[in-house]
């Protein structure tokens, strides 16, 4: 094993969540779960670019830490994220969800540092088992059974890329993770893509997010909306880039997640179909594959981790405190709830791309990057995404969430939201406006430093087109805010095929089962069950004749021994006594016999 | 006014009056002022700010960017909720998970 100066944060989350099941005390062991976050900070700022940790197994070479620019930015992002999630769930006392959100963790921190693809599926199926539990764990029974489908969707995408990985080592006698050439690419490569887009929930493999998300605990869905889909981005950006079947599956997503969002009623649906929506552009920017729209791609993922988190963290407060989540029950909570509604502000405004907030950095340099590798149509689509994206999260969601066109609701009962979750949210929201004031910040970070300075946000231009397009957007939602209201009910998405392949797949497994029990069963009374009758006839005569006579004589000679012993165990103490005066004397016979 | 207010915790702070105190439909009226004036400045920026680098062909036009958003805008939540939800919508207990 050969290491130097790196630190693998995985570890730090790692011995978190063995050692929380044996800390004691009620409340004080929380304060340990800050300490793998703030050593994940220090590492991740720190790490040099190299090759660490590589071990030898079964005669193949694992690489648990490569480092370099790119693992960096989005360890970077993790690490904060991490910070700001465990923040936010710091009063909650089941020490399952802290496992089971350092375990993810820890699988997330693991992909990042991969060298390998085994190493890569090793700690991309951990994040799976942490996540599926972060969604059972609301202990609800809609959650249990989506965290159930959520758990299989995943095993098939984990599957799918074994089965790449596996054929790709065949066929080229490495595991390796590094790009891909699209120009020579083999079945087996298009497996691990298949691999790759589920977790990124590339449409039409994308109905396991906004199912299993809305239903995850309230901390745990602020883990998720971070870690899945964009460690699912960062390894298509280590692979994939360049792949222009990304560049218009990530168009798709962008727009899709947006006609989804502005249907829902659902809060944390909505948002969850704006990951989709948001990881399009992402997706669109490694199809490019351009150095510039590569680094839109990275900025846009370490931006879209903090408002989408604080998003989640917003969403989720107002679930905590009012007990749903359904637009159509809420409203009139702006005065109620005013930091809720202001930091969920400043992650809406910061995903819509508005000046001042990170989004506007980050989501126009994908979008630029698209243009200037003259992929109109994909910039196009990107643009059309961001008025869907600010008319439904930018506007609807908080409009019918906190004012609805109601008074304010003083009547409804709030349950007091713990200080901690401030805290989280303080943090994100601090984050998103000093990256869209400062985007040095995040320029400093990109993957390729030489193309940094090829997109410039703070121009009048920039501004003004942005505040163009966002402001007659808002006109659009004012004008249609009758239209665009909220109600009670279930959109039919891809899922409705997923659950009709299951059921396919359990019939077909079930009805020939079925039918070879049932012939079975024939061949058995017919044939079977005569020869263990005879079998049966058999071992009664065994059993009789033989065992019986051994059973009964053991238990005679028992009873026989157990009579005598009767004898002694009479109660008395004088005669126990005396028999153990029997005893020692006896043995002090023998002993002294020894002697002579 | 019930005491667990503000997130439950007291009488309303500072924002939280504010907040409530806008909702008057004065307050709304002067608001919709503000925003149709922001509105205006901007198109009205457009006139002496314009798009040097078009990628779209149309956007090198002034306004194309305002009525880019209010048409898309526009057209999307009428597609959406007129044409494709009352296609897939059913009741929320479709599938028999809540």
């Amino acid at each position: 094993m050969g290491t130097s100066s790196f630190f693998h944060p995985a570890i730090a989350f790692l011995m978190t969540a063995v050692a929380l099941p044996f800390l004691p005390g009620r409340r004080r062991w929380k304060w340990l779960l800050l300490i793998a976050p703030l050593a994940a900070i220090y590492a991740a700022f720190t790490n040099q670019p190299g090759d660490y940790l590589t071990l030898s197994w079964l005669g193949q070479t694992l690489k648990l830490g490569h480092v370099d620019r790119l693992s960096l930015i989005f360890a970077q992002v993790f690490a904060v994220m991490s910070l700001a999630g465990i923040l936010y769930s710091l009063h909650v006392d089941d020490k399952g969800q802290h496992v089971a959100a350092v375990l993810y963790v820890a699988g997330g921190f693991g992909c990042v540092f991969a060298g390998d693809f085994l190493t890569l599926f090793v700690f991309w199926e951990l994040m799976s088992i942490g996540s599926t539990f972060l969604v059972m764990l609301n202990r609800t029974r809609e959650s249990v059974l989506a965290s159930f489908r959520y758990f299989l969707y995943h095993t098939v995408g984990g599957l799918l890329l074994l089965g790449g990985l596996l054929l790709r080592h065949q066929a080229l006698g490495t595991f390796d993770f590094g790009p891909i050439d699209p120009g020579s690419a083999q079945p087996y490569d298009f497996l691990i893509l298949a691999g790759f887009c589920v977790n990124a929930a590339v449409v039409p493999l994308h109905a396991w997010l906004p199912d299993a998300y809305p239903r995850g605990t309230v901390t745990g869905s602020v883990f998720m909306c971070a870690f899945t889909t964009k460690t699912a981005v960062y390894v298509l950006a280590r692979a994939f880039a360049g792949w222009e079947i990304l560049a218009i599956a990530g168009t798709v997503m962008a727009v899709y997640g947006v006609l989804y969002a502005s249907m829902e009623n659902n809060a944390r649906r909505i948002l969850s179909y704006h990951i989709v929506s948001q990881v399009g552009y992402m997706v669109a920017g490694i199809g490019v594959g351009t150095a510039i729209a590569v680094n839109g791609a990275s900025a846009h993922a370490y931006a879209h981790i903090l408002y989408k988190g604080l998003l989640f963290m917003g969403a989720g407060a107002v679930l905590y405190a009012a007990g749903t989540q359904r637009l159509d029950e809420l409203g009139g909570l702006a005065a109620r709830l005013p930091w809720v509604m202001v930091c969920y502000m400043v992650a809406a405004l910061s995903i819509s791309g508005m000046p001042i907030f990170n989004g506007f950095i980050s989501k126009n340099m994908t979008i630029f990057g698209a243009a200037e590798a003259h992929q109109t149509w994909v910039a196009l689509g990107l643009e059309v995404a961001a008025v869907g994206t600010f008319i439904s999260v930018g506007l609807k969601l908080p409009y019918f969430a906190f004012w609805g066109g109601k008074p304010t609701d003083w009547k409804r009962s709030l349950k007091p939201i713990p200080v901690n979750m401030y805290f989280g949210m303080g943090l994100l929201a601090v984050l998103c406006v000093l990256q869209g004031v400062f985007p040095q910040i995040l320029y400093r970070y990109l993957p390729f430093p030489e193309a940094v300075h090829e997109y410039v946000p703070w121009t009048a231009w920039h501004v003004l087109q942005s505040a163009m397009l966002l402001g007659f957007s808002g006109l659009a939602f004012y004008l249609m805010r009758h239209v665009i209201t909220p109600h009670k009910a279930l959109n039919l998405d891809f899922d409705w095929f997923y659950r009709l392949i299951g059921l396919a797949l359990y019939h077909l497994i079930s009805r020939p089962m079925a039918w070879f029990d049932n012939i079975w069963t024939n061949v058995w009374n017919a044939v079977g069950l005569r020869g263990l009758m005879g079998t049966a006839f058999g071992s009664v005569f065994f059993d009789k004749g033989v065992i019986d006579g051994i059973v009964d004589n053991t238990a005679y000679g028992t009873r026989g021994v157990g009579r005598v012993g009767a004898l002694f165990q009479n109660g008395r103490l004088q005669y126990y006594l005396g028999l153990m005066t029997v005893l020692a004397l006896g043995v002090f016979a023998l002993f002294f016999y020894g002697v002579l | 006014m019930p005491d667990n207010t503000p997130d439950g915790q007291g009488q309303p702070g500072a924002l939280g009056r504010f907040l409530a105190s806008q909702l008057s439909p004065e307050k709304i009226r002067a608001w919709r002022i503000v925003f149709f004036a922001a509105l205006a400045l901007a198109a009205l920026l457009n006139v002496f700010i314009t798009n040097h680098e078009p990628h779209f062909g149309l956007d090198r036009y002034r306004f194309f960017w305002p009525a880019f958003g209010l048409a898309v805008g526009v057209a999307m939540v009428l597609l959406v909720k007129k044409i494709i939800q009352p296609l897939i919508k059913r009741t929320e207990d479709h599938y028999g998970d809540l």
